[in-house]
């Protein structure tokens, strides 16, 4: 396994692009591509990371790149391994697609191919919400959270549903490999890209993106937002191998939900009511992610730490 | 929304006014254009400004690759967010000029360098264009509206503030700006399809990879400053930096962070185990 | 040698003929036919292609649209609906100059909902940038598949091609139709070489985002390919015409014009039958003669002024209509012909798939003739439509 030293120096992304200070997408792609290799061709559907990764003369990748329309991921990356593979080329075929791009308008591509096992990287860089139109709620948003399309109004605060199960739709494909990653844990994040990559067949990489704007925080704090997320148990790090499921990292004591939400503005109008609702649907996931077989439901929750609320000076820091 | 404050700020007068900004690819941070056109009657021109009476630089670290008068008028009058007098200010010809030092005014009054609100009561002082009474009522109502009516008050406290500091004067002229170059194909000459290799024009670098002739430090207000005697050369840093602009120089067993190409965001340092790293003002 | 075949098998033929390299593939009546045979020649082991079952004809277009950028010869197929749902990427694909060729089984494309013949289909794709051609019999639709592929990736044009047959009256209908060998296609039509395509060895960005100050020139220089392909398609058919012995006149083709006094333009199968009752009139002694649109995107201007130079009034025959009176080749030829005084009217026949017959054919001409004498008649005249006198 690759370890954070043995990772290249070469940049097959290459500084000044046009990303955000912070990108959680851009910190993504670029350890992505670290792993990957010289070897390889993207494809990027309608996102952020076509306009900060590629503006006409400019681009930041080193690799060939592609770019057409925003539903197509899926089908895009079986024309291209089709052409590789009937010109007797090896290239590890790749898509970065959005949260939007894939649990909604780009689902239908993105399933033609994993049912296909067409033999392509589907990377899902997954910040939960259409950033690139101005952070408008998806399929991918959770509970609770604001977006400029699931305002905090006087009747309605935020988005009503619960996240979308993308996971168990990708594995029910019974693909070679389905795995969840977070920029936060750098060795598991390694291991995994190298793993998909060695492997054939249809692949497919969850990662847990965060957008400074679309999140409402503090862009030093990407990372750290991606290690919370874990410990509360709202982004579960694990594998599944040829239908074998396995945790890859398993947090110690529940930490509480709200010290998660309180890091980031798009949560912060949440109700008591919301943060319990949230809470408990945090629960289910995680008895079901880590619970022993047969042992009772754990449910244990370290008490919040003591935050510091989002303020005034935060929410103008990070604008509307 | 500083082009749309004015704008209102105007219409509240009994005047006529336009505000639109230029939809550019960059993202948060990047440098922006926005224009206003101010008069007593309807207007009904939709193009970009290309002579202003006016031109309001929000960021004077602009000055030093971008031509910023080169289209203002000769008896207009140029807006800067600086901590300089006008006339230490030096614009390649000698133009009416404001100055005001709005980023101290923001991070002092809204805690945060967002100096919009604050340009504005300078621009008001600059220009007489509009009246401060009437800035600080439509501040106070837009930002007021989406933030709350602290914030709009505090902002309306910024542009007041600004107001007062703003000091007018001539710029100097002494340096040359040259144009920064772009390539700009004629039909014939763009690549078939748009499809570009790496290839290097007039203007410098194209196709793959060509980002790199993207400066970008303009957009950071603070930048990391690395302690190499705590640094256990963990490598987090590398890794995480969103931009790739800290490098490994491997056989001296270091790193070098570029900052042409650093925008400040500060996960570095947030990150870095050993407390290495220390985020300072990129510009004071 | 001679087969007895349908006009989407001939299609199909056609294709393997060109040795095509990737073929992502949806089923939609009247065009499914093409795919199944084309699966079969694979499957079969008589073509070494991919043959990519898609889930949608946008995922086609998409899974096209890559294959070729990473260079690869593609064909594919639709029809209709299928045509509508991939629009986005026909406006993606032919600024990109990616030579793509993709026969439309010509189809209404509802509502109300019908499988039968219509060119709103692929008329409302004539601005996406992709060449169209419209066919008359089975040996034509195999034929112009090959021709497509050379007009698709010669240097000077490098735009995706779509001829189009008749639904139902060619695609399921069986003729003669002499199928070339092998080594007379590979002499014609060489592999597919383009300069720059996803490639590892010399990685390209292809589909960059691009703001205002390029998208003028971009557009320039595929308005400038459209219209260099009018030369690349007359030398491509005055070539294959020498090579193969059949001349189908490159943009236009026409017939008996030559002391016309009247014509019908007409496209597709309409043209064959019109042969006959050309035939019929002239026997009578009516000067009159047919022009066949075969090209309708680039669209033929300049041929047409010459062809109907010494006619003293002409007909416009349209399988579909624009809504706002008459039908899109209508508007084009009335727009070619700016300047020139004769009568111009149209006649749309045919639509949903109705059955254009020699009676109708017979009508146009009529009407035609009414119009070069100066008599009063409709400009637009709805053919054996209720409720509508011609």
């Amino acid at each position: 396994m690759i370890t954070i030293k043995e990772l290249p120096d070469e940049n097959l992304f290459t500084a000044g692009h046009t990303a955000c200070p912070g990108c959680g997408v851009a910190m993504s792609i670029r350890n992505a591509i670290r792993v990957l290799g010289k070897d390889t061709a993207v494809y990027v559907p309608a996102s952020c990371g076509v306009v900060f990764g590629t503006t006409f003369p400019y681009g930041a990748w080193k690799v060939p790149f592609f770019h057409t329309a925003f539903e197509n991921t899926g089908a895009c990356l079986t024309g291209m391994q089709a052409a590789f593979e009937k010109k007797g080329k090896k290239v590890t075929v790749v898509g970065f697609a959005g949260d939007g791009g894939t649990y909604d308008i780009g689902l239908q591509s993105m399933s033609g191919a994993a049912e296909r096992n067409d033999d392509v990287l589907y990377i899902c860089l997954d910040n939960e919400a259409y950033m690139n139109t101005g952070i408008q709620r998806s399929g991918g948003t959770p509970f609770g959270a604001w977006t400029t399309t699931t305002p905090v109004g006087k009747h309605i605060q935020g988005n009503r549903r619960f996240k979308k199960n993308l996971g168990d739709i990708v594995v029910a494909h019974e693909i070679p490999y389905y795995a969840t990653l977070s920029i936060g844990q750098p060795l598991d994040f390694i291991r995994k890209v190298e793993k998909a990559k060695n492997i054939r067949g249809f692949r497919f990489l969850h990662m847990f993106t965060p957008c400074i704007p679309g999140w409402k925080m503090d862009p030093a704090r990407t990372v750290e937002v991606t290690k919370r997320a874990v410990e509360s148990g709202m982004w579960t790090l694990y594998e599944v191998e040829n239908g074998e499921k396995r945790i890859t990292y398993k947090p110690g004591k529940m930490k509480s939900v709200k010290d998660y939400l309180m890091m980031q503005g798009r949560f912060r109008h949440m109700s008591d009511e919301d943060i319990n609702a949230l809470q408990m649907w945090v629960c289910k996931k995680w008895n079901l992610h880590y619970k022993e077989k047969g042992s009772p439901d754990i449910c244990e929750i370290a008490p919040p730490e003591e935050h510091h609320a989002v303020t005034e000076e935060h929410r103008e820091m990070h604008g509307p | 929304m500083a082009a749309q404050t004015l704008a209102e700020a105007a219409v509240n007068e009994g005047n006529y006014a336009v505000a639109f900004p230029f939809f550019g690819a960059e993202r948060r941070g990047a440098p922006v254009l926005a224009f206003t056109r101010i008069d007593s009657k309807k207007i009904f021109s939709k193009t970009q400004v290309y002579n202003p009476d006016c031109v309001v630089v929000l960021d004077d670290s602009l000055l030093d690759t971008i031509d910023v008068v080169s289209g203002l008028k000769p008896e207009g009058i140029a807006v800067i967010n600086s901590k300089e007098r006008p006339e230490d200010i030096d614009l390649g010809k000698i133009i009416n000029t404001a100055t005001v030092n709005a980023i101290s005014i923001a991070l002092e009054i809204l805690k945060a360098p967002i100096t919009n609100t604050a340009i504005l009561g300078a621009f008001a002082k600059a220009t007489g264009v509009v009246k401060i009474e009437s800035l600080e009522e439509s501040i106070k109502r837009k930002f007021g509206e989406k933030l709350g009516e602290k914030t709009g008050e505090r902002n309306a406290l910024a542009a007041r503030t600004a107001y007062e500091k703003t000091i007018i004067g001539k710029s100097r002229g002494i340096k040359k700006l040259e144009a920064r170059k772009q390539w700009l194909p004629t039909y014939q000459e763009m690549p078939v399809g748009g499809s570009l290799i790496e290839g290097k024009t007039d203007a410098g670098l194209i196709g793959p990879g060509s980002f790199i002739e993207n400066k970008v430090s303009g957009w950071a207000t603070y930048r990391p400053l690395r302690d190499r005697e705590k640094c256990v050369m963990c490598l987090l840093c590398w890794f995480y930096c969103p931009e790739g602009t800290i490098h490994r120089i491997s056989n001296r067993g270091d790193l070098m962070t570029n900052y042409d190409y650093c925008k400040g965001c500060g996960v570095c340092a947030n990150e870095c185990p050993v407390d290495a790293i220390k985020m300072v003002r990129a510009r004071v | 040698m001679k087969k007895v075949i349908t006009g989407d098998h001939a299609v199909a033929i056609g294709a393997k003929l060109c040795r095509v390299e990737v073929v992502p593939a949806y089923p939609i009546t009247p065009q499914t036919l093409i795919i199944e045979h084309i699966a079969d020649f694979v499957n079969d082991g008589e073509l070494d292609a991919k043959f990519l079952t898609m889930e949608s004809e946008h995922s086609v277009m998409s899974a096209a649209a890559a294959a070729s950028a990473a260079g690869a010869r593609v064909f594919t197929a639709t029809s209709s609906q299928g045509l509508a749902f991939m629009h986005e990427m026909l406006y993606a694909t032919a600024p990109l100059r990616l030579p793509i060729v993709m026969p439309d089984a010509s189809r209404t494309l509802g509502g109300p909902p019908g499988i039968w013949c219509e060119y709103n289909d692929s008329m409302g794709a004539r601005d996406s940038g992709w060449l169209q051609l419209y066919v008359e019999d089975n040996q034509e639709a195999l034929d112009m598949v090959i021709q497509s592929f050379r007009i698709a990736e010669d240097k000077r044009v490098l735009l995706p091609v779509m001829p189009c047959l008749d639904g139902f009256v060619l695609t399921h209908t069986v003729e003669p139709v002499d199928v070339p060998q092998q080594e007379e296609i590979d002499s014609f039509l060489p592999p597919y070489e383009p300069d720059i395509i996803l490639d590892t060895a010399r990685p390209a960005m292809i589909g960059t985002f691009m703001p205002p100050e390029y998208i003028m020139e971009m557009r320039r220089q595929t308005a400038g390919a459209v219209e260099s392909s009018k030369e690349v398609i007359q030398e491509i058919n005055s070539k294959f015409a020498k090579k193969f012995g059949r001349d189908y006149g490159g943009l236009i083709d026409t017939y008996r014009m030559d002391d016309a006094e009247i014509a019908l333009i007409t496209m597709g199968t309409v043209t064959s039958t019109s042969r006959e009752v050309v035939d019929e009139l002239r026997q009578k002694g009516e000067k009159v003669g047919l022009i066949k649109l075969r090209f309708f995107r680039p669209f033929p201007s300049r041929e047409l002024k010459k062809a109907v130079s010494k006619l003293s009034a002409l007909g416009v025959f349209d399988r579909s209509i624009s809504y706002h009176g008459g039908g899109q080749v209508y508007n084009e030829v009335r727009s070619a012909l700016f300047g020139m005084t004769i009568p111009v009217i149209n006649h749309l026949a045919g639509l949903g798939g109705r059955d254009v017959t020699k009676e109708q054919i017979m009508k146009m001409f009529e009407l035609t003739r009414k119009a070069a004498k100066g008599e009063k008649v409709n400009e637009i005249n709805w053919h054996d439509t209720r409720g509508e006198t011609v």
